[in-house]
């Protein structure tokens, strides 16, 4: 067995390296945290649920990492990380995945952690989540001891605890009590530096500091959701805001501290607020166009590519009014997936010329071109509005269809309506790696029978060495790009402000956070 | 006047069950998966599925419509897809925020519309009348929403004399604090109710101020103060009692625009999330539940005909 701790070590030296540099860049803050203080958080709506295992919106997911706790989470690099592992070792043909648990850890009503309630939470997860198909090839859960528990795969699976990271749809550790509650339906007791509080649906939520924590104590202090991670604060109350005019104002009257999603044209009435500090959070998400493989005419790839060679990505995003980055490729570059400048030919290639010769080569007759988005998202909708008429110069026929969220989402997810091009913003999968992505490769353009891409991911999964993992990521990206699957549009980031004069410690990170933050 | 009353329930029996009826069928003709919004955007499709199973949404529309109303009839509105709490316990929670709001909504413009509506018609065709007609047309026509951000950015932001959004509970925050969170949103509600008020008051008082018994009031030396207030009033009073039931119902059914600038956790916004989400049992209870509120507000408004005008009589 090789230990997950030596692997880890190499994988993130680099990413270490650049989290160094950017402590060293951050400016020191009062050498001594004070504890207590309450401090509000303003952000556009309350989570739905807060059922680790079948959450996935950002809502949801920012404070379920302050009350849950996994057995692997993301660094601040979004590499895997020990949390409630202590050590984790990988069989040499990666089938056979050894988690020694941490001792006295509790849970929020004060019973300890032990595998039981590790083993409880996998077989739990496996019925209720929505994402229960990554644990397709387990061949079983083991609890052996109190602080041991074992994965068996039935298949070579080498990069299954990057799988367990995910920030999405947690795999986080419940008491075994919880094993039989369905979905929607558990208590909220976990092992995360807080608890919760009160929960007013639509108004607000309340999480306290949990008193009885046991932290990381081999970590120096917070990585990303794991490492030492220290609350210092009483508690954080999450006022749910929609209207980001009102969440300005919130943090300009002091009736907020921090506050999310901050439009860029609103961030301007904080000039001459010297106490008022707005970051911009990048890498946060991706944003893609999303073609259907299985309406005509986008069914001929060389209409799909057509598509992408009209794509000017400085005109779209300049019409988004969000910030933004150019990018070519479909993670980031500090990503040991990122291949250089070798999917740059996919990229923003502002030709209408090429898309009129590939339209002609496809036999493209004038037939009607769907371009459907939404009027939830300003910025979805622009970025279609702005595209439709990069194609119509390109000869397209093009019609562009204004529909809900709801309905674009699901007519994206499930194949329904009548629809050929979509956009929509990929958050935790470009962090998180290629088997993040393998769910939205195949779901959102609705690709079947591609063999060159099933075989790269087979490739991708079975690789031990990562080196070749790396190759076969470099096959599935090309194969996405080349085949217009996707049309990367850019990197989105998004803005938060807080009161300086307040809060200290405050971290841009993709998740919100607010363990080792603390108030003047 | 008891048995009208329970007539008139009686009657609304076939009008909710119209609403019912209809707020299902609207609802599923929506296209938009509930499946998709409860499993995520990272769900594989057989997840989706499986979801969709597990509500029922896989069988035909006929048979949910059936089986809804058979719990119906059980009294059962069913539970939210995404709450994961009843319809009822949903519309309770929220309840006390839509009701307050509506209250104040209700308490600031009433007296204010309907004497800007009693000097408009009286100063008919003068500044006044003029003045008036301008702040009402301001009143119904400038958006909610801009008024809404003006007013935190004068009243919050420049001024600090009121919190800019949320809302303090009158029973744990006490009243101070629940008058503080109210006022505000109160008040941009107001202008248009007051608008409204203004216009249909003195729409009715110029009926009545050109009527015969007003020429003889005057002729008889009755002070203009009581020909005015008590016998011109008076027979106005019925058309500004029907618009005042028909602003009790539109507040009732939340101000969906107000409660979302201010963050105000009403039954509006309930049911915007609701329609977003596609929670079919959220929604369905909830129109049912607002048509039978509509109806006992239909009741009370005749029951009012009764006292302002002697001459209605329904026995």
């Amino acid at each position: 067995m090789t230990s997950f701790s030596a692997m880890f070590r190499m994988i993130t030296a680099m990413g270490r390296s650049i989290a160094l540099l950017g402590v060293l860049a951050t400016p020191l803050h009062a050498a001594e945290p004070n504890r207590g203080g309450s401090l509000v958080y303003a952000y556009l709506s309350g989570p739905g649920t807060l059922d680790p295992h079948v959450a996935s919106s950002l809502v949801e997911l920012e404070v379920i990492h302050h009350l849950f706790e996994p057995l692997v989470a993301i660094d601040n690099n979004y590499n895997a990380r020990p949390v409630l592992a202590s050590k984790i070792e990988t069989s040499a043909d990666a089938t056979v995945f050894t988690f020694t648990l941490r001792k006295g850890v509790k849970f929020h009503n004060g019973k300890e952690m032990t595998s039981a309630d590790v083993l409880a939470s996998f077989e739990r997860y496996r019925k209720v989540s929505p994402n229960a198909s990554v644990l397709a090839d387990v061949d079983g859960f083991e609890a052996p001891d109190p602080y041991g528990f074992v994965i068996r795969l039935k298949k070579p699976n080498a990069v299954f605890v990057d799988v367990l990271k995910s920030p999405v749809y947690p795999f986080e550790i419940l008491p075994a009590e919880q094993k039989d509650k369905a979905a929607r339906e558990i208590d909220i007791v976990g092992t995360g530096p807080f608890m919760l509080g009160e929960w007013v649906k639509d108004s607000h939520l309340v999480i306290k500091r949990f008193d009885g924590y046991v932290p990381d104590e081999s970590a120096s202090g917070p990585d990303g959701l794991a490492g030492r991670r220290t609350a210092y604060l009483d508690q954080v109350r999450y006022n749910f805001v929609p209207e980001a005019n009102a969440r300005v104002a919130a943090l300009q009257t002091g009736n907020a501290d921090v506050i999310g999603d901050v439009p860029r044209d609103l961030a301007k009435r904080f000039d001459g607020q010297a106490n008022i500090t707005t970051q911009q959070i990048f890498p946060y998400c991706m944003q893609v166009f999303v073609v259907n493989t299985q309406a005509a005419p986008t069914t001929n790839p060389l209409v799909r590519q057509a598509i992408e060679a009209v794509v000017n990505v400085e005109d779209i995003t300049g019409a988004m009014g969000q910030i933004s980055r150019p990018g070519h490729s479909l993670v980031y570059a500090s990503s040991p997936y990122y291949q250089g400048d070798a999917m740059k030919p996919y990229y923003d290639q502002r030709n209408p010329a090429k898309a009129k010769a590939l339209l002609k080569q496809a036999g493209y007759n004038g037939e009607k071109i769907v371009l459907q988005t939404n009027s939830n998202y300003p910025n979805f909708r622009d970025a279609i509005l702005v595209l439709s008429e990069q194609m119509k110069d390109a000869g397209f026929n093009v019609a562009v269809d204004i529909v809900d969220w709801t309905t674009n989402a699901s007519n994206m997810q499930r194949g329904t309506g009548v629809w050929n091009v979509s956009t929509t913003g990929y958050c935790s999968n470009p962090l998180l790696g290629p088997q993040q992505w393998k769910v939205m490769f195949y779901t959102f353009p609705h690709v079947k029978d591609d063999h060159v891409l099933d075989a790269a991911y087979d490739a991708f999964y079975a690789s031990l060495d990562p080196q070749k993992r790396i190759a076969a990521w470099a096959d599935i990206e090309k194969r996405v790009l080349e085949q217009a699957y996707m049309i990367k549009i850019a990197d989105m980031g998004t803005m938060r402000s807080y009161n300086a004069a307040k809060v200290v410690n405050f971290m841009p990170y993709y998740i919100v956070h607010f363990w080792d933050v603390w108030l003047k | 006047m008891f048995r009208t009353i329970s007539v008139r329930l009686m009657q609304s029996i076939p009008v909710l069950l119209l609403v019912a009826v209809l707020s299902f069928i609207l609802m599923h003709l929506l296209p938009g998966d509930p499946a998709v919004v409860i499993a995520g955007a990272d769900a594989t499709p057989a997840a989706v599925e499986r979801i969709r199973r597990e509500l029922g949404l896989d069988q035909s529309i006929w048979r949910q419509l059936l089986s809804w109303f058979l719990n119906l009839a059980q009294g059962k509105f069913g539970s939210s897809l995404m709450l994961n709490q009843t319809v009822l316990s949903a519309v309770g929670e929220r309840l006390p925020v839509t009701l307050s709001l509506a209250a104040l909504s209700l308490a600031i413009p009433l007296p204010i519309g309907i004497a800007l509506g009693i000097l408009a018609a009286y100063f008919r065709s003068s500044w006044i009348d003029a003045g008036v007609m301008a702040i009402a047309l301001i009143g119904v026509s400038a958006p909610s929403f801009w008024i809404a951000i003006v007013s935190v950015i004068l009243f919050s932001v420049k001024l600090g004399w009121v919190p800019s959004a949320g809302y303090a509970p009158l029973l744990t925050a006490g009243p101070g604090a629940w008058f503080a969170s109210l006022i505000q949103p109160a008040m941009v509600l107001s202008l248009f109710q007051i608008g409204f008020l203004a216009r249909m008051t003195r729409s009715a008082m110029l009926d009545v101020l050109e009527q015969d018994f007003i020429r003889t009031a005057r002729a008889k030396g009755v002070s203009e103060w009581r020909t005015v207030g008590k016998h011109g009033f008076r027979n106005a009073l019925v058309a500004v009692v029907t618009v005042s039931g028909i602003i009790v119902s539109l507040l009732i059914g939340g101000s969906v625009v107000v409660e979302q600038v201010f963050a105000l956790p009403g039954i509006g916004r309930l049911v915007v999330q609701g329609i977003m989400a596609r929670d079919y049992p959220l929604i369905q209870g909830t129109m049912l539940l607002f048509g039978f509120a509509f109806v006992l507000i239909n009741v009370a408004v005749d029951i009012v005909y009764t006292l302002v005008d002697p001459r209605v009589r329904y026995d």
